[in-house]
């Protein structure tokens, strides 16, 4: 029995049409009509959405808005769960950081995402007006899972396993400027914040019924 | 086994200090041990064949980075036929590909004030000589009979106006009313990701026809007109980039500004518009404004290192209007 694959085709052969669907009519049909026709463009589009977005014009006496580029990968070959633990060491590093650490990470998803965040940082450059590439740091990092190919095995005592082939989609967002001390809410706090919370627990308490 | 060990080494050991021969914990870290092979390799194959070897679709390549054989041999694996291209899609011509016959603007034009008299002699030269002009101007009349280059001026400074407006506010739809498609993509990529706050304050001078021409596509009858028109205006521009912060130009600041902007017709269409075609800009022109970030220059083809940062403006973009000191 040989797999048929006709989907992964279908890409191919629209190569060898040079007509296009035109314009006027694509306007009849809703996007999950035209979805069904293109079946390999299952890539996730909501998140390169927040690169559309322009922001209205800011008075001279506002702090300047720094800027951010939204970019992924999809479907790369490895797990989402442990494309995961990449993700997170590169979370509130600096661009510069975050690459020349995943160039040491001895993970097969580390060049995936050590290729996309250098893609996010030319495109920064060069269409969102960032000033210095290096003046970029990674705000956003994470993994979605992708496509999903099942295999079967064979164990002891003819039973039978399902083998799945994960692939994961890895999303960056890198924003202007510095990055902040602690990336995270729950952090270990200074001393004197801590002194003043304590502070501020003790003055809280109430002797019950009292005036 | 120390003997061993002492006759591998041989006389070397005479000559060189000893090494140690204990491995040193601290390397262990770079060596890595892999723990997915059995320790019997009797049965590897009968292993191997319990698995059932799926092939997986390679999603990083594109359909563009492959060759027409790979295509070829990738549709033969899979029993397909190549799909029969049908390239029967109708097309019209409704612009020329680009500016014929181009004007070339005098060299210290808007410069000289009409008053003196080398102004004055160049208002008469404007279209007095130019005989290729005139019979083009006459080519149109024979076309569109109330053609009046007077009456036109106005209307192009209108197209010229309400292009710029629609691109501050970037409508797309209404756009080709009013521009070529063969300036569309540019003036497409001067307002991506950007916010435009553009207006004609005044003349400085009024907008004059200072070139003509005409040509037929493909067959005789089928005639393209273009004229240029000669724009000496004060303007005000601001250009913010995606996130509100000002790009280029000031919301306060006027400039002046020369532009020979060039309008393209169909006459042979009954429903022909004159719509903005291009723009000519002269070499001798003021260079532009500098941007107000730094940038890479970017390497040059002989050398492979990137020269340092300048602070030089970049390509300059055709339909943003240019800035020249007058």
């Amino acid at each position: 029995m040989t797999l048929f694959r006709t989907r992964p085709l279908l890409k191919l052969v629209s190569q060898y049409q040079s007509a296009v669907v035109l314009p006027a009519a694509t306007k009849i049909h809703t996007s999950a009509f035209l979805q069904a026709w293109k079946p390999e463009d299952h890539e996730p589009q909501k998140f390169l959405e927040y690169n559309k977005k322009i922001y209205p014009p800011q008075s001279p006496d506002e702090a300047p808005r720094p800027a951010f580029v939204c970019h992924q990968r999809s479907n790369i070959k490895y797990s989402p769960w442990k494309m995961w633990y990449i993700a997170c060491l590169v979370r509130g590093m600096t661009v510069d950081e975050a690459i020349k650490q995943l160039k040491f990470v001895l993970m097969k998803g580390a060049k995936d995402v050590r290729e996309t965040i250098e893609e996010a940082r030319d495109l920064a450059v060069k269409e969102h007006n960032v000033e210095f590439a290096s003046n970029l740091w990674v705000a956003e990092s994470f993994v979605g899972k992708g496509h999903v190919v099942k295999g079967i095995r064979r164990h002891g005592r003819a039973r039978f396993g399902r083998v799945e082939y994960f692939h994961c989609h890895y999303f960056v967002r890198l924003e202007e400027g510095k990055p902040p001390k602690h990336y995270y809410q729950h952090h270990p706090k200074e001393p004197h914040q801590q002194l003043e919370d304590w502070l501020q627990q003790m003055r809280k308490r109430k002797i019950t019924n009292s005036i | 086994m120390a003997l061993r060990i002492a006759n591998l080494l041989g006389p070397r050991l005479l000559n060189e200090p000893l090494v140690a021969l204990t491995v040193s914990r601290s390397h262990d870290q770079f060596v890595r041990h892999r723990h997915t092979k059995h320790w019997n390799p009797k049965w590897k194959t009968l292993r191997r064949q319990k698995v059932m070897r799926v092939k997986l679709p390679n999603f990083q390549e594109k359909p563009e980075d492959l060759s027409e054989e790979e295509i070829r041999s990738r549709l033969k694996e899979q029993g397909i036929l190549p799909p029969r291209p049908w390239n029967e899609k109708p097309f019209f011509l409704s612009c020329t590909g680009g500016i014929f016959e181009a004007y070339v603007p005098p060299e210290g034009d808007g410069k000289i004030s009409p008053i003196q008299v080398q102004g004055a002699k160049q208002k008469l030269q404007y279209l007095e000589k130019k005989s290729r002009t005139m019979m083009a101007i006459r080519k149109i009349k024979s076309f569109e009979e109330e053609f009046d280059t007077a009456t036109f001026c106005k209307e192009a400074e209108d197209i010229y106006v309400k292009m710029h407006d629609l691109m501050a506010k970037r409508d797309l739809e209404n756009m080709t009313d009013y521009v070529t498609e063969r300036a569309y993509p540019e003036v497409i990529h001067n307002i991506e990701n950007k916010t435009i706050h553009w207006k004609l304050i005044k003349n400085i001078e009024l907008p004059r026809v200072v070139h003509a021409r005409c040509t037929d596509v493909i067959t005789k009858e089928n005639i393209f007109g273009q004229t240029t028109v000669r724009f000496h205006t004060q303007q005000m521009l601001a250009v913010y980039d995606r996130f509100g912060r000002l790009m280029h130009g000031s919301e306060i600041i006027a400039k002046d500004v020369l532009e020979y902007v060039v309008f393209e017709r169909h006459l042979a269409n009954l429903y022909g518009k004159w719509r903005v075609h291009g723009k000519i800009i002269p070499d001798w022109l003021p260079p532009k404004e500098p941007s107000l970030i730094t940038y890479l220059k970017p390497a040059e083809e002989t050398s492979t290192t990137e020269t340092a940062v300048t602070k030089t403006s970049p390509d300059t973009e055709q339909e943003i209007p240019k800035e020249s000191n007058t």
